[in-house]
């Protein structure tokens, strides 16, 4: 045995070691892996309950200690967000009030003082107002935490919105959005919500460029004071601190900042995704992008652990998951397919399969993901891929609570969505509890091959003319009721569709 | 929770004074070769697993460019025991399989042949096929029947998934090929059966349909993407002798053409054990990992030959290179130069001088996007690898700006550094950042295995702990003295992507414009960016100069003469700061 190691300590380590290590590595290898036995693992999901404290005026903190490294973390998670824009406002105020926080300077610094003490720092801010919540990160070095704490506490009460800063952010918008229909992608993903939750619904809306010329730095100082205010906060807070002197810090800092409106629900979509099949062209591509599905479910259904075991099977599983299993390894159509079954937080989230296959055969790759939806709903899965589904939600369980910002975040998240921090005690017993029925049942019930949409973006030409080694296949008679619908790329900075 | 993270800290030892922060892990070399590093973190349920084979695409040579990728594919396909019913006959199929490719290959080469004279178009067009070349693939097709009717799929997955592996993967560089996964911290000894048992009985099952799919992740990431394209063939104008200058995914006719056999070929030089190192990071005894891999990994033969060192270096260039490509992206720029590789003496002033310029409060952000407004994004940096390296910038170009416009005034930048000495504060900052960064790398478990695998892929783990005080000792006469030495135009390729035309409204201005008056502009453009406030009169007397002799211009050339006009008066009116 040769050993390298630059320190004493390894050296006397390793020579203790050999001595122990003889008689183990003689000892016979097994045939097969499923023949070796395991010690059980003893791991006991943190309890919510203890690090959660109510700071007052519905603020939330969940604080996990962490003195391994000299880093303190500190999330807020923002109840608000592009849902909630006042009807005098352009929707787009909320992401830009969102960005511009940190972006923008203070009240006591300028953006480029803000940037140049925050970098001499190290310390990473960022802010951000999404769709339907916003988020405002600090991480820095325990030593500046009094000044970087001062810092952040500024940038989300007193955001001073500077106007070259937010011209320069409007021009980087402007410039993202004339790439919109450069990348397939983009497209799919855009043109699947629209097809979901149709164009009315906040979700969906794509900004324009004369709504964005149109917000005015006095439209983000309305948004900011009516949304980000400590009624709508929950910290995560991890890292090298003391639970008691953190909450007094931040309690100091929000005691005089009074609280406004909470923010009220998610809107739900008003309108049917209509089944059928959609193409968007795009020439100068060799692969065809496709999805496949239509509306799922919400987050608090009780079904919820048989349809995540069920699109496990499916196509979440990765390998081991019907799809991609069929579409790749079987036929070696695609490098990546698969099916996502997501629970909507508010409203019915999307369930949709997936591929990228090179256009010749995007025909035969799709008739394959839909034989796989129908055949969950008209055969129970094996027990072997029961079992493998649970395994890996239930041994993989762990992996949610591998460092302290990943248990204050996991919580912080469960209060934002309005959820029981308990969950996390149940979540394995729950899923150990589906059967195979349950899985057919929740096929049979959340799965609807009738009500499929189908998208196809890429060169459409070549996408229907098919594979000549193999003619079987035309995704246009998968289309059901024959819905068949060309959908041309919009102009990117006005995003008005033109009916073909 | 808490009690692996304490006692991890006990692990790391911090040096006085500085903020460094050391990784020690326990290093047990194998009689074979390889190297297993152990950083325990005892009570962490889970454990960080993985293992670098020093092979990438830099060890591949044309007519196999893409085996080393394709090789990383074929390495989850199972084994003699994992993946088939029926080892024996599964050996027998896959040997049947070579042989009926090796005679549709020659049918494929008599295809390929009358392509290159211009007979036919496409050689994968069925109707050129003979019946001889039909019955060839069908008898192919019915053969993978039958091995399929004895193959477990995906058994290597399965099996990981079922026991509560995650995260499993796999990535191929130019210089490295690393597989990685995460187990709960009681299948340790899973871990090392499946990987021992894939590095000692590989079954190259599937191999066809296996290299299909990586022409699909070609199309993906390639040939589907807006600059996909064009970067690959940056690289392969950037790159002139070395290996660096073919793609990691491989050329198209390679992976049509590529072999099993030579898949086995480069599998036994490079994925023998005095090639490869191993890493854990996580919830386990050190004493029962060495055990272990003394059992498992210990068993597997070292290689009769040593890897080699890649033979070809790259030629010194002669003089800039340049290439302009159209895609659907907005104007960018890349400046690339030729460098230094990984662990030269030059690279931590390079990296240090990297981050001068780049993020928020980098050099060419204040510069080129808030100050002159000329660009939406810009950064660079230095990227060493294994055998060579290089120094590159990107910049997209503001609407109404050129490309151009954004090249000169990175030189302008590049050249501030040659000259004047970085301010101590500015250099600092900098090192503030790569002294917290010390610390923010150790967060995650995973992260960890990663840097020390990558580490190993290069010159050796203990590079992670030697890298931090290099690059607090730069000064700013290094700074000075490697941008001199390196940026110079001779080592230097520039690509300039413009916008498809037709796909996106171009400025209206540009409309009327042929192409060689396009090209004009934008040279106008690049040397009005040039321009300083010292300039001034000389400008206003050209325009003047220009506006009298307005009538004289021909016709035809009015579009263009009013577009410099318009350029050069708006030149005058930014360097005389508004006051015009």
């Amino acid at each position: 045995m040769t050993v390298r190691g630059h320190r004493q300590l390894t050296l006397t380590l390793i020579g203790l070691l050999a001595m122990a290590t003889g008689a183990i590595a003689q000892q016979e290898i097994v045939s097969h892996p499923l023949e070796l036995s395991f010690p059980e693992l003893d791991f006991q999901p943190p309890n919510g309950v203890a690090l959660r404290h109510a700071l007052g005026a519905g603020t939330v903190a969940y604080v996990v200690e962490d003195h391994a490294l000299p880093l303190v973390n500190i999330s807020i998670l923002i109840r608000n967000g592009e849902y909630t824009v006042p009807s005098m406002l352009k929707p787009a105020v909320a992401n830009l009030a969102g960005s511009q926080m940190r972006a923008g300077g203070t009240a006591s610094l300028s953006p480029a003082e803000l940037d140049e003490e925050l970098d001499f720092l190290a310390a990473q801010v960022a802010t951000s107002i999404g769709s339907t919540s916003g988020r405002a990160n600090m991480n820095c070095l325990v030593k500046d935490l009094d000044r970087c704490l001062d810092m952040f506490f500024e940038i989300l009460r007193q955001p001073r919105y500077d106007q070259e800063r937010l011209d320069l952010a409007k021009s980087q918008r402007l410039q993202q959005m004339s790439q919109r229909n450069d990348d397939t992608g983009g497209i799919e993903q855009r043109e699947w919500k629209r097809l979901l939750y149709g164009d009315s619904h906040f979700s969906t809306h794509a900004t324009t460029e004369a709504e964005l010329n149109a917000i005015t730095r006095d439209d983000l100082l309305v948004y900011h004071a009516y949304a980000v205010h400590p009624g709508n906060f929950i910290f995560a807070i991890s890292g090298d601190v003391q639970t008691e002197e953190i909450l007094d810090q931040i309690k100091a800092r929000l005691s005089d900042w009074p609280t406004a409106e909470i923010a009220g629900s998610v809107p739900s979509p008003d309108v049917k995704p209509q089944p059928g099949l959609y193409l968007v062209h795009k020439e100068d591509v060799n692969q065809g992008r496709v999805s496949i599905g239509h509306l799922s479910s919400v987050i608090g259904n009780p079904d919820r652990f048989a349809l995540q075991i069920m699109n496990n099977i499916l196509g979440g599983g990765g390998f081991t998951s019907r799809i991609l299993s069929r579409v790749r390894s079987d036929e070696g159509l695609a490098y990546s397919a698969g099916s996502v079954f997501e629970l909507g937080t508010h409203y019915d989230g999307s369930f949709r399969a997936f591929f990228q296959s090179r256009s010749e055969t995007v025909a035969h790759a799709a008739r394959i993901v839909i034989d796989e939806i129908n055949h969950m709903r008209t055969e129970k899965v094996s027990d072997e891929e029961l079992t493998n589904a649970k395994a890996s939600f239930i041994d993989t369980f762990s992996r949610n609570f591998a460092s302290a910002g990943q248990i204050a975040g996991l919580f912080a998240n469960l209060e934002l969505q309005g959820r029981d921090i308990d969950l996390v005690s149940t979540y394995r017993d729950e899923m150990a509890r589906v059967t195979a029925s349950d899985v057919l049942r929740v096929a049979q019930e959340y799965l609807h091959p009738d009500q499929l949409v189908i998208l196809a973006v890429g060169n459409i030409d070549d996408i229907l003319a098919g594979d000549p080694d193999n003619v079987a296949f035309s995704l246009e008679a998968m289309a059901s009721v024959g819905n068949i619908t060309h959908i041309a790329l919009p102009d990117p900075m006005t995003m008005e569709y033109v009916e073909h | 929770m808490r009690q692996f993270i304490v006692i991890l800290a006990l692990l790391l030892c911090v040096t006085s004074g500085a903020l460094a922060q050391q990784v020690q892990p326990v290093v047990h070399v194998l009689g074979n070769g390889m190297t297993v590093l152990l950083v325990p973190r005892p009570g962490d349920p889970n454990i960080s697993a993985g293992w670098i084979a020093r092979v990438g695409s830099v060890n591949e040579h044309p007519g196999i460019t893409g085996v080393a990728h394709l090789f990383e594919h074929m390495m989850f396909k199972g084994t003699n025991t994992i993946g088939t019913i029926d080892a024996a006959e599964d050996r027998r199929i896959i040997q049947h399989l070579d042989e009926l490719r090796a005679r549709i290959r020659k049918h494929e080469q008599e295809l390929l042949s009358q392509q290159r004279v211009g007979k036919i178009d496409d050689w994968r067009d069925p109707e050129h096929r003979t019946q001889a070349h039909q019955d060839l693939l069908k008898k192919f097709e019915n053969a993978l029947g039958e091995q399929r009717r004895l193959i477990i799929k995906d058994d290597f997955d399965r099996i990981y998934t079922s026991e509560g592996g995650s995260g499993m993967n796999a990535g191929t560089d130019y210089d490295f090929t690393v597989y990685f996964i995460n187990v709960p911290a009681n299948k340790l000894e899973l871990w090392f059966w499946m990987e021992s048992d894939r590095l000692m009985n590989p079954v190259f099952r599937e191999f066809y349909s296996e290299r299909n799919v990586v022409h699909e992740e070609r199309r993906l990431r390639t040939d589907s993407t807006p600059t996909g394209l064009l970067d690959e063939q940056f690289d392969a104008m950037f790159w002139e002798s070395s290996p660096y200058s073919w793609p990691v995914v491989g050329w198209p006719s390679d992976l049509y053409g590529l072999t099993r056999e030579e898949a086995l070929e480069f599998f036994d030089v490079n994925y023998a054990p005095n090639n490869i190192s191993a890493a854990l990071v996580g919830g386990f005894d050190p004493e029962e990992a060495i055990a272990l891999a003394e059992r498992y990994f210990g068993r597997i033969p070292r290689g009769e030959h040593e890897p080699e060192p890649v033979r070809t270096w790259e030629v010194k260039q002669q003089g800039e290179k340049r290439m302009i490509g159209y895609a659907d992206t907005n104007p960018k720029v890349r400046v690339r130069y030729h460098g230094v590789a990984d662990g030269h003496v030059d690279e931590p002033a390079l990296l240090v001088l990297g981050q001068l310029l780049s993020g928020r409060t980098g050099r060419l952000f204040k510069s080129l996007v808030e100050e002159q407004g000329i660009a939406t994004s810009v950064s660079g940096g230095q990227h060493g690898r294994k055998w060579a390296g290089y120094f590159e910038i990107q910049g997209t170009a503001k609407q109404g700006h050129s490309p151009e416009e954004v090249e000169s005034s990175i030189y302008a930048e590049l050249e501030k550094l040659k000259t004047q000495p970085v301010p101590d504060d500015e250099l600092q900052k900098v090192k503030n950042q790569n002294a917290a960064a010390e610390f923010r790398r150790l967060q995650s478990s995973f992260g960890l295995l990663l840097q020390l695998l990558i580490a190993e892929g290069y010159r050796g783990w203990e590079t992670i702990n030697t890298t931090g005080p290099e690059l607090q000792a730069v000064s700013a006469e290094d700074i000075r003295r490697v941008a001199n030495t390196y940026f110079v135009p001779e080592a230097r390729a520039v690509a300039i992507y413009y916008r498809n035309q037709g796909s996106e409204p171009e400025d209206p201005r540009l409309a009327g414009l042929d192409d060689q008056e396009r090209q004009q502009i934008n040279m106008i453009r690049q040397q009005l960016a040039k321009a300083t406030a010292a300039q001034l009169n000389e400008m206003r007397q050209q325009l003047a100069q220009m506006t009298g002799q307005a009538t004289q211009i021909p016709e035809e050339n009015q579009d263009m003469f009013q577009l410099v006009v318009e350029l050069i008066s708006k030149r005058i009116e930014e360097l005389a700061g508004g006051q015009e």
